[in-house]
């Protein structure tokens, strides 16, 4: 394992589409670094260029310092779990998981090949489809078999773009937490694309938020979620999302010369205070209650613990807990 | 039973319809060569009888003539000889003649299996990686190059037939297998090319990028992954440059005399006596249809197969 470092990357496709603008970051080795990002910002094109499948414009891409910008895939020594085409639809599943070590430059002996398909079998529960053809599996299979061809090996990096995106909630949760378990287990490095801020807060030890092929901003995830330095990151986390309204709605509570301010739904406090807004809907999810107010004109949600005995139009206090409240400009980005 | 069907699968009554029309295009092309496999279990006589017999005694005097060379010799110098050992050696002295040797049949129908399969090969290697370079990189010019290729089938291969005449033997390939070989390629080649592009770009290029993450150079990951995935192209590319080759009359006509000449342009100049020998051209036909027959069906199983949809998310 590698500790990974983009600098200052560019890749633009046919010569006007810029789809990654000096990226630089880096993955620490033994580290779990989370790619977030809406569709198009950017993400696989970065794995793709540390994989070496895309030629970058310009920048440095570092393994352990040392530059592999122009190295081919196979030298580099990366593993990669794409989006979608993720198995040989001619091979067994034995054999799509045996593949990586079976490639000229490993030479691993077919009986420590045995033992490692085996053991990987096991963790992603999938010994009983060992000799299924590869288009015999369900898509929840195959995608397990895909990040089992992946961690068969032992590479500078893992690369993993949305690799749980076609399973069922139940799977994809469980999966999180076995992939997180697996690489403390294994001090292994990864970078891991998604869209799922779910995924990106369980999982991450660093968020990287993608925006339009920029970097918009890096940090732990309770950086990221505390304190973001934009509209655009704060949307990125929590759900449900951030309020984002003008100043001149709580002009009444909070004096600021900042354009707009960004409220946390669970920074509002119900049945406290003495603002006074009347209630749109209620969500119930269980343990929790998203209300949606309606306050001087405008909605705003609130997260509210346990469950919320009100309905459509009654009128109720609130609160907002001002040391959480976050300040923008009208350029959508931070100010103290 | 019938309610059982899906709703996507045909009606009885189209079943039914195609399977007539099936069987009527089946008789049609099949009554022909059932005409020549009978022809080739005639005797010399019956063969060309009038009105023509449907029923007749079997012979394989027709395949006994067709890998001999005899001659007709006076009763007394038959008598003289031992008896006959065989039972073609039985069959030819009855007709009042012996065995002089072996025909050059053998001969033509290996020239024919070896160019045949020669070409077929390399029009189908070649195409592949010609395809694939033309389906996955950057070519300077592809679409300009893709259309040429193409236009060397825009006019049938024969309009050429002299200037290559002269140049084979200049170059000294003319009556080669070598030469028989090179000439069948270029002419199967752009149709090979063509096809084959057409199933490599269906092919998603995720297959070889895994591949060469996975350690692999681009050319291993070729072979390893491509052509398997590519395989119904390849069998249907390989039975089109098969039945061209293994088929092909006026070059071999041309160019093949002793060395290199095919079954083809053998076949019909087998003489008997007084006249074209018609069993035995029924019998070297019948065995001329089989290798390309066999080689179908056994590719048969890739075409029906078709692309592997499934293993793949999208
Ligand atoms: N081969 C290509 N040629 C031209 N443009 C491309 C190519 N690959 C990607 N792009 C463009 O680059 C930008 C980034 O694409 P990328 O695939 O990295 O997005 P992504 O963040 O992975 O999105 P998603 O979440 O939908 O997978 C997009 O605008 C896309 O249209
Ligand atoms: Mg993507």
């Amino acid at each position: 394992m590698a500790t990974v470092e983009l600098q200052g990357v560019t890749k633009i496709f046919d010569k006007t589409v810029k789809a990654l603008d000096q990226i630089s970051f880096t993955v620490q080795n033994g580290k779990f670094f989370v790619l977030l990002g809406p569709t198009g910002a950017g993400k696989t094109t970065t794995l793709r260029a540390i994989a070496g499948l895309e030629k970058i414009d310009h920048g440095k891409i570092l393994f352990d310092e040392e530059d592999v910008t122009t190295a081919q895939p196979a030298a580099r020594d990366t593993a990669f779990v794409f989006q979608q085409y993720s198995l040989y639809p001619h091979y067994k599943v034995y054999d799509n998981l045996a593949f990586p070590l079976r490639s000229p430059l490993r030479k691993v002996p077919e009986q420590e090949i045995n033992s490692k398909v085996t053991k990987i079998a096991e963790m992603l529960k999938i010994s009983s489809k060992l000799n299924n053809k590869a288009t015999e599996l369900s898509g929840g299979e195959m995608q397990r078999v895909a990040i089992g061809r992946a961690l068969v090996r032992e590479p500078n990096i893992y690369l993993m773009d949305e690799p749980l995106s076609s399973l069922d909630a139940k799977l994809r949760e469980s999966l999180r937490v076995e992939l997180k378990n697996i690489q403390l287990n294994l001090g292994a490095t990864i970078l891991y694309v998604t869209h799922d801020q779910a995924e990106a807060t369980t999982m991450a030890d660093q968020i990287g938020v993608l925006e339009n092929g920029k970097i918009a901003q890096i940090g732990s995830p309770e950086e990221i979620y505390n304190n973001p330095n934009s509209i655009y990151v704060a949307n990125r986390l929590g759900s449900p999302k951030i309020n984002i309204v003008k100043n001149s709605v709580l002009s009444s509570i909070i004096s600021t010369n900042a354009y707009q301010l960004g409220l946390r739904p669970e920074h509002i406090k119900l049945g406290q205070g003495d603002l006074s807004a009347s209630v749109k809907t209620v969500e119930a999810l269980g343990a929790e209650t998203v209300v949606e107010l309606e306050y001087n004109g405008i909605e705003m949600l609130c997260l509210y613990q346990g469950s919320f005995d009100g309905q459509r139009g009654d009128n109720i206090k609130f609160a907002i807990d001002q040391s959480k409240v976050l300040f923008f400009n009208e350029d959508g980005n931070k100010i103290l | 039973m019938d309610t059982s069907r899906s709703p996507l699968e045909p009606s009885g009554f189209s079943r039914k319809l195609a399977a007539t029309i099936i069987i009527v295009y089946m008789v049609v092309t099949l009554i022909p060569i059932t005409w020549i496999v009978a022809t080739s279990f005639k005797s010399v006589d019956s063969a060309i009888s009038y009105p023509p017999e449907v029923f007749f005694e079997p012979s394989l005097e027709g395949y006994v003539n067709l890998f001999t060379n005899r001659s007709r010799q006076p009763k007394e110098y038959l008598d003289s000889l031992p008896p006959p050992e065989t039972w073609y050696e039985e069959l030819v002295r009855s007709r009042e003649m012996v065995i002089t040797g072996p025909s050059k049949f053998i001969g033509r129908y290996s020239n024919s299996l070896i160019i045949g399969f020669g070409a077929t090969f390399l029009s189908v290697f070649l195409g592949a990686l010609a395809a694939y370079a033309f389906s996955r990189f950057k070519v300077p010019l592809k679409d300009d190059l893709m259309f040429f290729i193409l236009s060397t089938r825009m006019f049938p291969p024969i309009a050429v037939a002299v200037p290559i005449f002269i140049m084979y033997r200049k170059l000294g390939l003319g009556d080669t297998h070598l030469g028989m070989i090179i000439l069948y390629t270029v002419v199967n080649l752009s149709l090979a090319v063509w096809l084959l592009k057409g199933f490599m770009d269906e092919i998603p290029k995720e297959y070889e990028e895994a591949a060469m993450i996975d350690g692999y150079s681009r050319m291993q990951a070729f072979f390893k992954v491509v052509l398997p995935q590519a395989m119904t192209g390849i069998a249907a590319t390989a039975i089109f440059c098969m039945i061209f080759s293994w088929n092909e009359y006026a070059f071999a006509v041309l160019l093949t005399q002793f060395n290199a000449q095919t079954a083809p342009p053998f076949i019909p100049t087998i003489i008997g006596e007084g006249g074209l020998d018609w069993p035995a051209i029924g019998a070297g036909t019948t065995l001329f249809l089989i290798p390309v027959m066999i080689f179908t069906v056994v590719l048969r199983k890739h075409l029906l197969r078709g692309i592997t949809f499934g293993a793949v998310r999208k």
